[in-house]
């Protein structure tokens, strides 16, 4: 959409002026990262679902650029160049337009074009309470922008992963279930398939060849696979090691060889990422659910209710806030805390504001180490939709 | 002179001598006009016909924009290139030639992938090894994202491949490929096996009708005329 007349143009800045003064008034430096950013950068970390809906292009240099589908990495981006050690706290924020490809074809609630307004706050240890503090100051900005009625959703990726790892399993079956964290009908699937037979993978060897490996002895292993590979006449080709293919054959007869995952350990699991409850009474609930999982499903538990407690302090009518454990947005590099707002007259398809916790992002472009980091941005034109009720 | 119909044939190769053939078994003869190594042509008999001679992903685009009215080209150009093929063309008529498919090809050495949901353990094991997801090289980026979307398969970055994609895994630009195959013959000698899973579509040649291109009474009359000649007449919907 993007603004279509001066009119449009001028209420979008009107109205950017007024999110972004709220911003500023709580102690957030406004910054202007490029529009154009390395096309690298966004590939490795966006995963390829909005990678595919980036506007990537080669110059006369033959640099492979993008137009920016976000303003998050390119923050980061910023954040990094003035304080390459990541160590600083820096509050920022920016109004500036993002562009992604609509396979549905644009519309107003889709543009290809559109202006996101937000703040990231990076190297805040006090977790909760920076989270409590993003998603409070997105909604005053709103209401200041003259929203009146939403729907707020919160999950926590970092509950669910404390979860996890509670839970007895190999580590590689943790990342199955990852995988398919937030799709509904697949992770049940998944965590059925390891309760009854975990073995993902056929594998394109002869069984006689697969049931000899043994994961214990790994250079045994590798040299089986490779007299195989010798007696079928395949030639080792490309990226991927002899030794990489072992360990793929290793986790698969590891996997064929496994006892299920335990019913009672999936019955839990599942128990929790079906909870959909108000956050006020959610802490209670999670807490009746998990309260005998283990010390780091206690200590994520503390978090949850500390940030519960630090969203009241703010402000936030928690009456209007619920919690669902499936709830992650769809980009790869959340880690916690997330939160989304919708107006009930667009429905969840096209939130009005979102954001969360992402703290290996900062890392994955380039800083030296981890760095807590949160963040929410605000969909400008959705939101100036809403506000001028449907007039435009 | 607008109200012409536009109908784009492949200007080479086998494409072009099958799409001569089947033309012919209705009795219709394409025939160039001008210089015959110009590439504007004529369909003997039929009038408010032009043929024009291009090569067979231009006339995908072509019938996209709506700058020619019926062409003849491969499925898999229209599903790669129309993301709403539905809306912008229709399909004719299957031409029983021009049969490729296209797959997801990896290294035979992957001994512990044989299906694409095999991919997701090696994306991830891969990114812990060499700090970087897998690289698809291939042409068919829409065709690619689309069927591994649909797979879960999200840690993956295309590498764009405009010739050779067989041979990138043995060169190490990829690590797997999707690409065009049709007797598979290519993909073994560089080392490369389909996965069991892994036809993305079944593709052979099609007569494509463009419903964007506009189409006054004259032009319809021109293509009934046409498709009456191809026993296709029942198909004009559009």
């Amino acid at each position: 959409m993007g603004a279509k007349t001066p009119r449009d143009f001028e209420a979008l800045e009107a109205q950017a002026q007024i999110l972004l003064s709220v911003f500023i008034a709580a102690g957030h430096e406004a910054v202007a990262p490029p529009a154009i950013q390395p096309a690298a950068v966004f590939l490795d970390v966006v995963g390829e679902s909005l990678r595919g809906r980036t506007y990537v292009f080669t110059d006369l240099d033959g640099e492979e650029l993008c137009l920016r589908p976000d303003l998050t990495v390119p923050t980061c981006r910023l954040y990094l160049e003035r304080h390459s050690n990541a160590e600083a706290r820096a509050r920022y924020c920016y109004n500036g337009t993002a562009f992604r490809f609509q396979p549905e074809g644009a519309d107003a609630a889709h543009p290809r074009e559109f202006r996101q307004a937000g703040i990231e706050s990076f190297g805040d240890l006090k977790r909760e309470e920076a989270e409590a503090q993003t998603f409070a100051l997105v909604l005053s900005a709103l209401q200041q922008a003259g929203l009146r009625t939403w729907q707020l959703r919160i999950g926590d990726l970092g509950l669910f992963d404390a979860v996890l790892a509670a839970a007895e399993m190999p580590e590689r079956w943790r990342r199955r279930l990852r995988h398919q964290f937030g799709r509904h009908e697949a992770f049940r699937a998944e965590l059925k398939s390891l309760t009854t037979h975990p073995a993902r993978s056929a594998a394109a060897v002869p069984a006689a060849v697969l049931d000899a490996l043994e994961p214990n002895n790994p250079a045994g292993a590798e040299q089986r696979v490779g007299d195989y590979l010798d007696s079928a006449g395949i030639e080792l080709t490309g990226t991927r090691s002899l030794t990489e293919v072992t360990d793929g054959l290793l986790s698969i007869t590891a996997d064929a060889k496994a006892k299920p995952l335990n019913a009672a350990t999936a019955a839990m699991i599942d128990a929790y990422v079906d909870v959909a409850a108000p956050a006020r009474t959610a802490g209670e609930h999670l807490r009746k659910l998990l309260g005998k999982a283990g010390p780091d499903v206690a200590d994520a538990l503390d978090a949850f209710e500390r940030r519960i407690g630090f969203l009241e302090g703010s402000g936030v009518d928690m009456s209007t806030v619920d919690f669902s454990a499936e709830f992650g947005p769809n980009l790869a590099y959340y880690t916690g805390f997330v939160f989304e707002v919708v107006a009930p007259s667009l429905g969840t398809a096209s939130p009005v504001a979102g954001g969360g916790r992402y703290d290996s992002l900062l890392k994955a472009v380039g800083a030296p180490c981890q760095t807590p980091a949160v963040g929410g941005a605000i969909h400008t034109e959705r939101l100036l939709a809403l506000v001028s009720g449907g007039k435009r | 002179m607008s109200a012409q119909l536009v109908f784009a044939v492949p200007s080479k190769g086998r494409l072009m001598e099958q799409t001569g053939d089947f033309l012919s078994q209705a009795g219709l003869v394409l025939r160039k006009v001008g210089d015959t190594r110009g590439y504007r042509g004529e369909i003997e008999g039929l009038g408010g016909i032009d043929v024009t001679y291009i090569s067979a992903s231009q006339i995908v685009a072509h019938l996209n924009a709506g700058s020619a009215h019926i062409g003849v080209t491969g499925e898999d150009l229209v599903h790669e290139n129309i993301s709403n093929a539905d809306d912008r063309i229709v399909f004719l008529k299957k031409l029983d030639f021009g049969h490729a498919d296209v797959v997801v090809a990896v290294p035979q050495c992957w001994l512990d992938v044989k299906t694409v949901s095999d991919l997701q353990a090696v994306a991830a094991a891969f990114r812990r090894t060499h700090g970087r997801s897998l690289r698809v090289a291939t042409k068919y980026l829409n065709l690619t994202r689309r069927f591994f979307s649909a797979n879960g398969l999200n840690d993956y970055r295309i590498v764009e491949s405009l010739g050779a994609t067989e041979g990138t895994p043995a060169a190490c630009t990829a690590e797997l490929i999707v690409d065009i195959t049709s007797t598979g013959a290519t993909l073994k000698a560089n080392g490369l096996k389909v996965l069991e899973d892994g036809v993305i579509l079944h593709s052979q040649a099609n007569l494509v009708a463009s419903k964007v291109a506009a189409w006054p009474a004259e032009t319809k009359r021109a293509r009934d005329a046409m498709l009456d000649r191809l026993w296709l007449a029942g198909q004009a919907r559009f």
